[in-house]
């Protein structure tokens, strides 16, 4: 359905940008889709799914992530974990992060 | 789960075949189990199919689903979309405009005997142009969809996207940059009009059926074939001009002095046509020689291509006269400009 709201539509994309800053930073250890998109949830981020999963596809072929099939339990799960590339990046983009949120605090202070 | 099953199998049957269809299938179906777990816990019984008909319907539609893993949902992208608009602008009128050339000579010199035909040629016409106009539609979106998905980025880099030097805006902007299409067009047109006064002279007669055989009566005497040597050099001058244009993207002095004198000689030989023995055949007694006019019609008839032919050559003269004068006017203006 198309979002009427106008002032809707820029929080979504505000929240989008920074979806792969979490996504990254919370793949140190590996997670699995559900279980990522619910740490994610307990932190506090809503992240809808149709978004996260195409996501963690994107990041894998980037070379940012790296998955692997596992059986546990009842069923095969997908597991994602950061890769070497993906550790580089994360410092850089959690600096540009911070520079943000300074610039951003100065303004609306 | 038979519903998550199928659910799955739905949303793979939209997803390309090639890239991890497999892969997304199985994510999709451990992911839909995971959720469907969680919620039995948390209701504290069993999943039944009321459940896991609610946890699909918040998942969304199959076709929602699939266009989220599509990664280009579009036939011709934003990269390319300015050329391919381009490109599409040059071929549609140049197939449109030949077209309507060709049709208009052939209904003309074909001169059907009743309304009927004529109507009926006009409508062959059309429609021939019509999907001929559609098919090279078709196969300019085809060839840039194709490029769209097998040519990497980097290789077919746009014009905006190559660095850009701001000290192009230090040179004097100059205001005649050519449209692309119009040299393109040029060309085209004296090419045909080289190929048909040349090689085709028959096209410039027309063709009339009378008593069960066809008559030419051409349309040019030798009086102006005479003179064709001239106007193929300026013809052929016409297409080199237009071929620099081209290359260069603007006029420049140069080329507005090529024009200027490609104009002139125009007119020199317009000036001789006029003055000179009739150029056209078409005369009273031609016309009358063909047993379809009485004598008054084609008295009348005959007269009028007469002057017609004269008055034609006239105003292209007139028109050619105009376009000099402007363009001097242009360049006197740019001369006074750059010595200031």
């Amino acid at each position: 359905m198309a979002n009427t709201d106008p002032l809707e539509n820029v929080m979504l994309e505000l929240r989008r940008g920074i979806i792969v800053l979490a996504v990254l930073s919370q793949l140190g250890q590996e997670q699995y889709g559900y279980s990522l998109l619910k740490l994610l949830s307990d932190l506090g981020l809503e992240v809808d799914q149709g978004t996260l999963y195409p996501l963690l596809r994107r990041l894998e072929a980037q070379g940012l992530l790296q998955s692997v099939w596992k059986l546990e339990e009842a069923r095969p799960r997908r597991y994602y974990v950061i890769s070497a590339e993906g550790k580089k990046a994360l410092p850089r983009l959690k600096k540009e992060w911070t520079s943000i949120v300074t610039i951003m605090d100065r303004m609306l202070a | 789960m038979k519903l998550i099953d199928r659910y799955v199998t739905e949303v793979g049957r939209r997803l390309p075949l090639l890239k991890g269809r497999r892969d997304i299938e199985n994510e999709l179906h451990s992911t839909l189990e995971d959720m469907l777990e969680d919620r039995a816990r948390k209701a504290g019984h069993p999943a039944g199919e009321d459940m896991e008909m609610a946890l699909l319907k918040e998942y969304g539609s199959p076709q929602k689903v699939a266009a989220t893993y599509n990664p280009m949902p579009y036939l011709v992208g934003p990269r390319m979309y300015p050329v391919y608009l381009m490109v599409l602008r040059i071929v549609l009128s140049v197939v449109t405009i030949v077209l309507l050339v060709v049709t208009g000579i052939q209904i003309a010199t074909q001169s059907p005997a009743t309304g009927g035909q004529l109507f009926s040629a006009i409508g062959n016409g059309l429609s021939s142009i019509i999907s001929a106009v559609i098919s090279a539609f078709g196969m300019v979106t085809l060839v840039f969809a194709i490029l769209e998905r097998y040519v990497p980025a980097e290789e077919l880099k746009m014009e905006d996207e190559k660095e850009w030097d701001p000290a192009s805006l230090m040179k004097e902007p100059e205001p005649a940059e050519v449209k692309i299409w119009e040299p393109i067009l040029a060309i085209i047109f004296t090419a045909i009009l080289l190929a048909i006064f040349n090689f085709n002279r028959e096209l410039l007669g027309f063709h009339i059926f009378t008593d069960g055989k066809w008559t030419v009566l051409p349309g040019l005497t030798d009086a102006f074939f005479r003179w064709m040597p001239l106007i193929n050099i300026t013809w052929i001058a016409e297409i080199i001009l237009n071929g620099i244009l081209l290359r260069t993207g603007r006029w420049g002095l140069a080329t507005h002095l090529f024009s200027i004198v490609i104009k002139i000689a125009g007119i020199v030989i317009g000036y001789f046509l006029i003055t000179g023995p009739s150029i056209t055949a078409l005369t009273p007694e031609t016309l009358q020689a063909t047993g379809i006019f009485d004598p008054d019609s084609a008295q009348i008839l005959g007269t009028m291509a007469q002057q017609g032919a004269r008055g034609i050559i006239a105003l292209i003269m007139f028109l050619e006269g105009i376009d000099i004068v402007k363009t001097g006017i242009r360049l006197v203006r740019q001369g006074s400009l750059q010595a200031a």
